[in-house]
């Protein structure tokens, strides 16, 4: 166990290492220079334009701009900000060039409401989909059955920003039933906080949730028809005690897995979601960077996101492998 | 995975009796006309797609079609797009052009480079097989939408558009299939008719074509058949997000980009473009449904009736 | 069934809570008339969609006036008439005593400052303070802000900044602690509007800490900095070394000042027009009405009441280069004139109440001398009849094919909305388009530089102040055009007559006396045809229900945020 513990996790940090790679190369194509976005238009010179350029560290060869930030990344480097030098202590992600600031903190003051985001919905989703679904499953056929099973191919077919605009549009706008959803911080005010997010949350849950649903009822009905399941019943054991101990543990265990990589997807679709939202995560961020072409904050960006993702693709197989004890960790 | 290939006749008579799925054929046919014949279809309302209605829009209120439902009229089926006066209904089918179009091609090179790195991982060595499924792992994990976002704003307006979206979400998109692909191709490789066609000096090529290939149809069009609705809300939300297309060109997806400003004064400019993505995903969701059942009907069905 | 789903309960209880909520809540709003002397107290909002001009470092900012959220935080030497109309587009002294002492020949300007001026930090301003806030202006780190300073003090075009020359600029005098004296090139007789930049703001030179200035640059106006997250929200605080004894211009009623940045359009004006809670003390200083809150004016007296209308100069059109075919011959560009459909490129920014079509370069200002003409009466859809005609006499009777470039986004009103308009309406007077986007953020880069100029291009200026002269002279003047790049002359303009009209007209320093000619210079250029002028805009802003004394001024074209109060 420890052995595939250890080769997932190398293989996770081979994946972030090309992932950043990619990044790098990908903005040695742009046709956009960054330098030129921070000099702005009317007052450039040609002058101007190198000086900014070197403080950047545009003018060094690619592979040594991004040999130094792998140098950062574990053990932190000096940068040149015009009369002073900075150090940026390791993981050292650089500097926006927009913004003058770490991106280090400019992600960790943003990830709180992605956070919120994420964690909210998950609490949503993973309720109310299973709990749909097991009902689904023991009112097999039954008018709940049918009505859900529509209502999951329905939300299987919006994409999260159309319901969330038009949740937005009808809740906020037309009925003004609530205000729109801004940003308060959890330790500034709890209930504002909820209050702000709930639709937010209810969305995303709902996109969500279909295939939640239409899983835990699937391995309900599996797990039901199982041998074990029917010696339990028969052995007299309460309905309440033969579902929830027997029957949940077998329909469960590659929801968890599921659910881990859900969690993933969710922080990478936070781009949409945020946009539709107005709310200031790191998916904002990441939308601005892209259209200032400000490398250092997209590098960031896409190794924390890289990092959510193989971090939770890396639990979710150790908790299949774990759960399952048919699974062989080979 | 699919023990004998159901014969083209049985599958087809498996998927007429769900009606779900022919449900979802049929839409998804009308879709795809939509598209073909955007056109002539325009051409019949008399109206064309690029010119400029001042007078049948509000200037005073901002560019509002003047007219309840967005201005819809005889000449209009759909109404007009506020601000220009365009004729909305030539605007959609456009709109259905472009979902479609980039939706089937990133499907098609999805399938494509699954299959083919599917196929080498699984008859290959295993150096091959290694290094290929941690590539297949790599392309999983990546954000799509961000190095979309990315990919999209990088390159120069030049490249049409369209063809370039489908590329870049079918370059991004191709793990999943070249996981079953390779998955698949395991299992058949060690089957006596694959031992046979080796023994009898076919070469690793013939053995691929002519051997392996046929029985990856089942598994990889089942998911082919459900990709592409996840390559249509690609699409659209790259389009949203306005990396997509560009004016003048028209998508579903750029449409809703502006549903904030015009909610409140000409909700058909919103209702429409999001119902038809609703529609067009759900209709090819269905079909895909039907035919990861109808050829494997032992799978459990969602809204099967009996047990 | 039955297992409790806790999380139901808690949904709908939460749910709840916020129905109720929101359905009260918000101070009612205070009927009293306002008066200046009993204004103070309450908390300004503030929603935008951007962050004030992205750097708040008084050296990159590039504003007229000095800016809305920036003046409450840098005074300069002379700023803005803090006043309704015409008034407002004056010029008025801010930290020094009058608005300029001129030499004989308007080359050198003398400004003293006035007493009891201070920093946010207790220490006195200086006249040394004002020179080395402009000379930070100059450094590469810093870029950004109008460029007039560097060309028009004597020999400081090529100084690099403060922090690679301490020497400073010599052309900057400071005699002594409360006098500062500017030598000039050339006559200027506008230099009290230039005086009114925000690089004209003190920044003392112990607490410079170069490109993070910005995170906290120091205030010499009436607020200080409390928190800062930019990009996303920002707290102003009472300045306590601030008061109106020393500054006649500024109210500043609020008490503390909170902005969001980063809100969707269509949501601030939704949140200023229904003002429940915080909102009714809200404003915004870049989001104009949209066409929800446009549709409801006429049936919303109250509504109606709360926006307020403004035109700030702005000009937007199509630039060519009037040395290269076929725009070397006249007749073309008056085809071009003609075939123009000025109602659909005024849709395709947001409509008549947003923008008015333009026949002339300068806005429909008084203060600008704006004069009515339309050499080339195109009516409201264009005359593609006549356009043909122009064009069939120029050699072109099967019509020609152009390029036309725009932004790839609409944000700055030049983008594809635009461009298309003008393309549908080319077509019936015979003229292809071909359309070529351009990346918004190297737009303004390519196009002016005339290496990569495109062959016809939608452009906007604005007016740096409101003159005449910042208006036509980038544009026009044959010595501005730069082949090098930073180049506004995109027409490649240069009329000897015009040039030496220019020179003329910078000697005067009376401002009516300088409008009246410059208006005058527009309607001869412009008989040349060297652009076709789109349309001007104007704004329309809403203002929350508890706000008071939002008027507008002809400078700006938008509410004052050191004029308004919440109480």
């Amino acid at each position: 166990m420890l052995g595939y513990a250890v080769r997932r996790i190398g293989g996770a940090a081979a994946v972030l290492l090309i992932m950043s790679a990619v990044v790098y190369l990908l903005f040695y194509l742009m046709p956009a220079n960054p330098a030129q976005l921070v000099c702005g238009i009317k007052t450039c010179t040609p002058d101007r334009l190198a000086v900014i350029s070197h403080s950047l560290g545009l003018d060094e060869p690619l592979y040594l701009q991004y040999w130094h930030f792998l140098v950062g990344l574990v053990a932190g480097r000096d940068i040149s900000m015009g009369p002073s030098t900075v150090h940026c202590a390791a993981p050292c992600l650089g500097y926006s060039f927009q913004y003058t600031e770490p991106v280090l903190q400019m992600i960790l003051d943003r990830l709180p409401v992605s956070g919120s985001l994420v964690v909210g919905a998950a609490v949503l989703w993973l309720s109310f989909g299973i709990g749909i679904g097991v009902l689904s499953a023991l009112r097999r056929g039954r008018w709940v059955d049918h009505t859900v099973n529509a209502l999951v191919l329905g939300g299987l077919a919006v994409p999260i920003f159309i319901t969330g605009l038009l949740a937005l549009m009808v809740f906020c706008v037309y009925l003004q039933w609530i205000p729109f959803p801004t940003w308060v911080p959890l330790d500034q005010d709890p209930l504002l906080w909820a209050q702000n997010l709930i639709l937010p949350w209810i969305v995303l849950a709902l996109t969500t949730m279909p295939v939640y649903v239409r899983m835990s009822r699937a391995g309900m009905l599996e797990t039901l028809a199982e041998d074990h399941i029917r010696t339990a019943r028969a052995y007299g054991l309460p309905e309440r005690q033969v579902i929830g101990r027997h029957a949940l543990r077998g329909a469960l265990s590659p929801l968890i897995t599921l659910a881990a990589l859900d969690v993933a997807a969710i922080l990478t679709s936070s781009v949409l979601t945020e946009s539709v939202f107005g709310l200031p995560g790191i998916g904002q961020l990441t939308v601005q960077a892209v259209r200032n072409v400000d490398l250092p904050v997209v590098v960031g960006l896409v190794l924390l996101i890289g990092f959510v993702i193989v971090v939770c693709n890396t639990i979710a197989d150790l908790l299949y492998a774990a759960v399952d004890k048919r699974v062989s960790v080979s | 995975m699919t023990e004998a290939r159901p014969g083209f006749r049985v599958f087809l008579g498996r998927f007429r009796t769900d009606r779900a799925a022919v449900f979802g054929a049929v839409v998804a046919g009308l879709l795809v006309l939509l598209a073909l014949l955007a056109p002539v279809l325009t051409a019949l309302e008399g109206q064309d797609i690029s010119s400029f209605h001042n007078d049948l829009v509000d200037s005073a209120r901002g560019g509002v079609p003047i007219g309840p439902l967005g201005g819809m009229s005889g000449q209009h089926w759909l109404g007009v797009e506020p601000q220009t006066g365009r004729d909305l209904f030539a605007r959609v089918a456009q709109g259905a052009q472009i979902s479609l179009l980039v939706a089937v091609s990133a499907t098609v090179v999805q399938v494509f480079l699954g299959v083919v790195v599917g196929l080498a991982a699984g008859l290959g060595s295993k150096l091959l097989d290694t290094v290929l499924t941690r590539l297949a792992d790599i392309a999983i994990a990546f954000p799509v939408i961000i190095f979309s976002l990315a990919l999209l704003t990088i390159v120069p307006d030049s490249v049409p558009r369209p063809l370039l979206l489908a590329v870049v979400i079918g370059v991004l998109g191709w793990g999943g299939t070249a996981r079953i692909a390779r998955g698949q191709t395991l299992s058949l490789r060690t089957r006596d008719f694959v031992a046979a066609a080796r023994l009898s000096g076919a070469g690793g090529f013939r053995v691929a074509r002519r051997e392996i290939l046929p029985g990856l149809a089942a598994p990889v069009i089942t998911y082919a058949a459900l990709l592409l609705p996840t390559n249509v809300i690609t699409e659209a939300a790259l389009s949203f997000l306005g990396v997509g297309v560009r004016p003048p060109t028209s998508s579903w997806g750029q449409m809703l980009s502006t549903a904030t400003t015009w909610f409140r004064s000409d909700v058909m400019y919103v209702l429409i473009p999001a119902f038809m993505v609703f529609l067009t995903v759900l209709s090819f969701t269905l079909m895909g449904e039907g035919v990861r059942v109808a050829l494997d009907p032992r799978t459990t069905r969602l809204t099967r009736k009996a047990g | 069934m039955t297992w409790r789903r806790p999380s139901l309960l808690v949904a709908g209880l939460l749910l709840a809570g916020t129905v109720t909520a929101c359905g009260g809540g918000g101070q009612s709003a205070s009927t009293a008339a306002f008066d200046p002397n009993n204004c103070q107290g309450g908390t300004l909002e503030i929603l935008n969609q951007d962050d004030a001009g992205s750097h708040l470092d008084p050296a990159r900012l590039y504003t007229s006036g000095g800016g809305n959220i920036p003046s409450l935080l840098f005074r300069t030497l002379t700023t803005r008439t803090r006043k309704a109309g015409a008034d407002g587009a004056k010029v008025a002294p801010d930290l020094a005593t009058d608005t300029g002492e001129p030499n004989a020949d308007a080359t050198v300007w003398t400004y003293h400052l006035r007493d009891g001026l201070k920093f946010e930090d207790g220490t006195p301003i200086t006249s040394a303070d004002v020179k080395y806030g402009i000379e930070r202006g100059f450094a590469a780190e810093l870029p950004g802000g109008a460029p007039y300073l560097h060309d028009w003090l004597v020999d400081a075009q090529n100084y690099p900044g403060p922090y690679k020359d301490p020497n400073g600029i010599a052309a900057i005098e400071t005699p002594d602690a409360k006098t500062i004296v500017f030598h000039l090139n050339s006559p200027h007789g506008d230099f009290p509007y230039l005086a009114t930049a925000t690089q004209f703001a003190p920044v003392p030179k112990a607490k410079d800490t170069g490109a993070d200035y910005e995170k906290h640059p120091i205030s010499s106006g009436p607020y200080k900095i409390e928190t800062y997250d930019k990009g996303k929200s920002m707290t102003l605080v009472r300045n306590t070394d601030w008061s109106r004894a020393v500054d006649p211009n500024r109210l500043a009623c609020p008490d503390r000042i909170e902005a969001t940045y980063g809100l969707d359009s269509a949501v601030i004006n939704q949140r200023l027009s229904t003002g429940t809670g915080n909102d009714a003390n809200a404003v915004t200083t870049d989001t104009s009405l949209g066409p929800s809150e446009l549709a409801q004016l006429d049936n919303n007296p109250d509504l109606a009441k709360r926006v307020a209308k403004g035109g700030f100069p702005y000009t937007y059109y199509l630039a060519f280069d009037n040395t290269k075919a076929p725009f070397n011959d006249i007749k073309v560009r008056e085809a071009f004139s003609y075939a123009v459909d000025r109602t659909s490129a005024v849709n395709a920014v947001g409509g008549s109440s947003l923008a008015y079509p333009a026949t002339t370069f300068l806005p429909n200002n008084k203060t600008m001398g704006y004069q009515a003409f339309d050499y080339f009466p195109a009516g409201a859809n264009g005359d593609p009849a006549k356009a043909k005609q122009l064009l069939a006499e120029a050699g072109f009777p099967n019509g020609l094919t152009i390029t036309l470039a725009h932004r790839s986004d609409d944000s700055n009103q030049d983008g594809p909305a635009v461009a298309t308009a003008v393309q549908d309406a080319f077509k019936k007077a015979g003229i292809t388009v071909k359309l070529q986007s351009i990346d918004s953020d190297s737009y303004g880069t390519t196009v002016n530089n005339p290496a990569t100029q495109p062959q016809v291009a939608v452009e906007g200026w604005g007016a740096d102040w409101p003159s005449g002269g910042p208006f036509i002279i980038p544009i026009f003047d044959g010595r501005q055009y730069l082949a090098g790049g930073g180049n506004f002359n995109t027409a490649h303009f240069d009329d000897k007559a015009v040039n030496a009209k220019i020179d003329e007209i910078n000697k005067i320093t009376d401002p009516d006396q300088a409008a009246q000619q410059w208006g005058q210079l527009d309607s001869e250029i412009m008989k040349q045809a060297p652009v076709v002028p789109l349309y001007h805009t104007t704004q329309l802003r809403l203002y929350g229900k508890n706000v008071k004394n939002a008027f507008v001024s002809d400078w700006t074209g938008v509410y004052d945020l050191s004029q308004v109060s919440v109480k």
